[in-house]
């Protein structure tokens, strides 16, 4: 599902178009899959920068089966990636393993396995390291937050990031603010 | 007075072209050639542009006006970083180019934000080597309006602004173009590439206004007439590597050669029987190790 972005600018089609950046940057960065929801508040005459993303954190999954869905078919198996974050780790493990012909992606989170069970395909390593998600939210957060407001703070949460980002030293009332803003379920 | 046009067409008989041009007095600008097709900017005097089209047609070619030809453009971005580079900067000169202009982009060290934006002496030094500059800026009204005249309010060349809001002027420069402020991606879309060539044309008429000042102060030479002698008397000028190697400019050329060793040379260029270093300021550019010739106004010897 596509993350929900919310925008709260006091200058409108500013607001406009960062919504459009920050929506590109998700995509460019493959979150589709990780980030739930995106809000950001702008205060242009401060000026002040908050951002807070709600992700589903992925660290610690490696397995094809604690990541993805895998249903049964006619000639094999379909594995439906819960985030598009792993399917380049998950092609070429695939790959690897089966052989090209055998392994096709079907789109963007699935994939089509010809002439292999599901059990099969559960207990696959597709990495070695996990992903951190909170890595690639990071970087997310610095594609988008404009570059002049260049004093950040950063506050992590279990699936949750906040950047605050100003000119002047953060003051302990943005913080409170951007603690305070809701970021939807 | 010259007009700029560019004709595209094919290469065959495009000779006749070029030989029409020196019978009249006009002048090759730049010529690419692109397979079996060809694009050329030229200048030709006005009285002789009815005849020209009558040849392009005859030609089965295209004509266009483009006064951008012959100028210098600097595409000024407010960092080198990708929030502003590459997609606003490259769209924006890239269609300048396709109206004609020799483009240079180049990224402030420091032109981001509202209380530490700044630019430095040198950078505009070079920014004013240049004919025209479009600065590409970001997308808030409040940070466009109150922050960034600094950027470009006193320099002595025309600017042009873009942004993402569209809010009509901004203090300190001849024209401004809402819609493209920073974006992620290509301009694709019909709208883009619309207002893409509003920045153009903006700047073609900007241009168009400068030299109808310049004929109130004309100058000693004519910039074409000086490339054409710079490119004749001086043969490493046509065979260095860099892109255009003489590139015309409003007021002068920029020759890419090293200028502690050709700046003599060049100053010793005869254009009508004068001394290219007797009616133009040869120095030395901010870009690279470059040559920079500004020709005098008449006024200056009077």
């Amino acid at each position: 599902m596509a993350a929900t972005i919310t925008i709260d600018s006091d200058d409108k089609k500013g607001g406009e178009l960062y919504e459009f950046i920050a929506r590109r940057s998700v995509e460019d960065l493959a979150l589709g899959g990780s980030v739930q929801n995106v809000h950001i508040l702008i205060k242009t005459s401060i000026p002040l920068f908050i951002m807070k993303i709600k992700y589903r954190e992925a660290v610690g999954k490696n397995m094809l089966g604690e990541l993805s869905t895998i249903t049964e078919g006619e000639n094999g198996s379909k594995v439906t990636l819960e985030s598009e974050i792993d399917q380049g780790d998950a092609l070429k493990t695939l790959w690897s393993t089966f052989g090209r012909d055998k392994v096709e992606q079907a789109g963007r989170m699935d994939i089509l396995v010809s002439g292999v069970k599901p059990k099969e395909l559960e207990d696959i390593k597709i990495r070695d390291k996990a992903v951190d998600v909170s890595v690639k939210i990071n970087e997310l957060a610095v594609r988008v937050i404009p570059e002049g407001l260049r004093i950040r703070n950063i506050k992590k949460e279990e699936g949750c990031m906040t950047f605050v980002a100003a000119e002047d030293p953060i003051k302990e009332e943005w913080k409170e603010l951007a603690s305070g803003l809701e970021v939807g379920d | 007075m010259l007009k700029y046009l560019i004709f595209e067409g094919g290469l065959y008989k495009h000779e006749r072209l070029e030989e029409f041009l020196q019978d009249v007095g006009g002048f090759v600008v730049q010529k690419v050639v692109l397979s079996l097709d060809l694009i050329i900017n030229l200048a030709i005097p006005e009285e002789e542009v009815k005849r020209l089209e009558a040849l392009s047609a005859e030609l089965k070619g295209k004509l266009k006006e483009a006064p951008l030809i012959g100028t210098e453009v600097a595409v000024v971005a407010p960092t080198l970083s990708r929030h502003h580079l590459p997609h606003p900067s490259c769209d924006v000169a890239e269609n300048l180019r396709r109206h004609g202009a020799k483009t240079n982009i180049i990224g402030l060290a420091r032109g981001v934000g509202q209380k530490i934006v700044h630019r430095s002496e040198q950078e505009r030094e070079l920014i004013e080597e240049h004919d025209l500059a479009v600065f590409t800026l970001g997308n808030f009204e409040h940070c466009l309006r109150e922050a960034k005249p600094p950027l470009f309010k006193d320099l002595s060349i025309p600017v042009v602004v873009t942004g993402g809001p569209d809010c009509g002027s901004l203090p300190g420069a001849q024209g401004y173009v809402g819609g493209i402020g920073r974006y992620p991606e290509r301009a694709r879309t019909g709208d883009m590439i619309d207002r893409l060539n509003a920045v153009s044309e903006l700047s073609g008429r900007v241009i168009e206004d400068r030299r109808r000042e310049l004929d109130l102060d004309p100058l000693t030479i004519d910039p074409i007439i000086v490339k054409e002698e710079v490119e004749r008397q001086i043969p490493e000028s046509v065979e260095a590597l860099s892109p255009n190697p003489v590139t015309l400019k409003f007021d002068g050329v920029r020759i890419k050669l090293p200028y502690q060793e050709f700046h003599g040379k060049v100053e010793g260029v005869t254009v009508e029987g004068l001394r290219l270093g007797d009616v133009a300021m040869v120095k030395r550019s901010l870009m690279r190790d470059y040559i920079v010739v500004k020709v005098l106004p008449k006024s200056r010897f009077e």
